[in-house]
């Protein structure tokens, strides 16, 4: 027979849960003990049965339908600008108009691919229609948390229009590069949907072939980038960097 | 990327509305999910189920999620619950039958090894709820007993002395079959 003590500290064994002092107490009971050695086997017999049954695999539909299932909640305080734009088909411009009306977007066109730095406090621009066969998709996201900046970037691809969308919360200045260029784009303009974010501290700059946005705060933009090669969908390889002072939070290559 | 910090980004994302996340999140829990729903169901059909309404109930309620705690403690909080609920309202009164256990492990799967896993998932639902519970937290889905206290919220005490008599009946029962 074994005692209670030695009973709870050889459960305690098998599940690793044991600190050295009390492993150093069970190696003494268990020396001076047949009982308590004879215990501890059967039940590193049954916790090893227990452990190495393998996982069940479920049913190949079964992500699928509780994808088709789940209700998507309405974001709080925030809208996505690109599903906004993917979505700015010529049936639906009245509704999305509107709709970006009353968020109160700034959308704007810089033709010149060596623009200064814009200042774009209080700016309200309009939105333009996408064209027909010009919907987008989700092609591939990032998602990053680092002490004092969180967020995340997802790129939407059509045919020959890309739409980068940043959603970030940062409790310092990061500046965030987008190298446009060397990926066979163009600059489209940046939609700049105004979360909580400190005005001054922002401006954005195109120059060389990239995008560098300079901001604080809790915002989400939208860059969006034109395919000038109009060699149809997909092979763009979009370099982000996303740094705060010296330091590089991300780098990373977005594919569409 | 440690699991924690991935997660809570994805459900930032997911609470921005990026599907992708969403999808990202199901594809990291969906299988852990259905494993601990079903070792506790005993059947892959019910654990289906469970799962699909433990997600659902997991993003209906995505805003109420408390990011100090841990993403898996709180998904599988819902899916014990769920499972339980679903004990509770008598959806699992059939009898295991060999071929759905056997159905589920895959092709390759020996014939020896289905038996051994029948056998001991019927000797899993000879325990009570609450035993079978931290039994499969524990050795199903490999939670140490705090992690098992968070997700049950109850005390570690209790998770040791349900564990420790769940393991004694199992061995019985397990042994009683001639498996052990």
């Amino acid at each position: 027979m074994v005692d209670e003590r030695t009973l709870d500290l050889i459960n305690a064994d098998v599940d690793g849960e044991l600190t050295p002092e009390q492993s150093q107490e069970l190696d003494a009971i268990l020396e001076a003990s047949a009982d308590a050695r004879a215990m501890r086997a059967e039940l590193l017999r049954l916790t090893n049965l227990l452990d190495n049954q393998p996982a069940v695999n479920p049913p190949a539909d079964l992500a699928q339908n509780i994808l088709q299932q789940i209700k998507w909640p309405e974001p709080a305080g925030s809208f996505s600008l690109a599903g906004l734009f993917s979505s700015f088909q010529p049936a639906t411009a009245g509704l999305a108009f509107a709709a970006g009306l009353l968020a109160t977007v700034s959308f704007y066109e810089l033709a010149p691919d060596n623009s200064p730095g814009i200042d774009t406090a209080g700016m309200v621009g309009t939105m333009v229609a996408n064209p027909e066969n010009r919907g987008t998709d989700l092609a591939d996201s990032l998602s990053f948390s680092e002490p004092g900046v969180t967020g995340s970037v997802s790129l939407q691809a059509g045919k020959d229009i890309f739409a980068l969308e940043f959603n970030l919360d940062s409790s310092k200045e990061v500046e965030i590069e987008v190298a446009f260029a060397e990926a066979g784009l163009g600059f489209g303009g940046i939609a700049h949907a105004v979360i909580d974010h400190k005005a001054a501290d922002e401006s954005y700059e195109v120059s060389g072939g990239t995008l560098r946005v300079v901001n604080q705060g809790r915002q989400s933009f939208t860059v969006f980038l034109l395919n000038a090669a109009s060699d149809g969908r997909g092979g763009k390889e979009i370099n982000i960097v996303v740094s705060s002072g010296e330091v590089r939070v991300i780098a990373g290559v977005l594919r569409g | 990327m440690n699991s924690n910090i991935r997660d809570q980004a994805l459900i930032e994302r997911c609470q921005r509305g990026d599907r992708k996340a969403l999808e990202e999140l199901v594809g990291h829990y969906e299988k852990p999910v259905f494993n601990a729903a079903y070792r506790i169901l005993g059947n892959p059909d019910d654990a289906a189920d469970a799962t699909q309404v433990v997600f659902m109930k997991a993003f209906e309620h995505l805003g109420q999620y408390d990011p100090k705690y841990k993403f898996f403690s709180w998904i599988y909080r819902i899916a014990v619950n769920e499972a339980i609920n679903q004990l509770k309202r008598g959806r699992n009164q059939q009898p295991l039958d060999d071929t759905e256990v056997a159905g589920t492990r895959g092709p390759d799967a020996s014939a020896e090894a289905g038996d051994l896993s029948r056998e001991i998932q019927e000797g899993l639902m000879q325990l009570t709820e609450d035993y079978r519970t931290v039994v499969v937290l524990r050795h199903f889905s490999e939670c140490s007993y705090r992690q098992i206290s968070d997700i049950l919220q109850i005390p570690e005490k209790t998770v040791k002395s349900r564990l420790y008599s769940a393991r004694q009946i199992m061995k019985d029962a397990l042994q009683a079959r001639g498996v052990h």
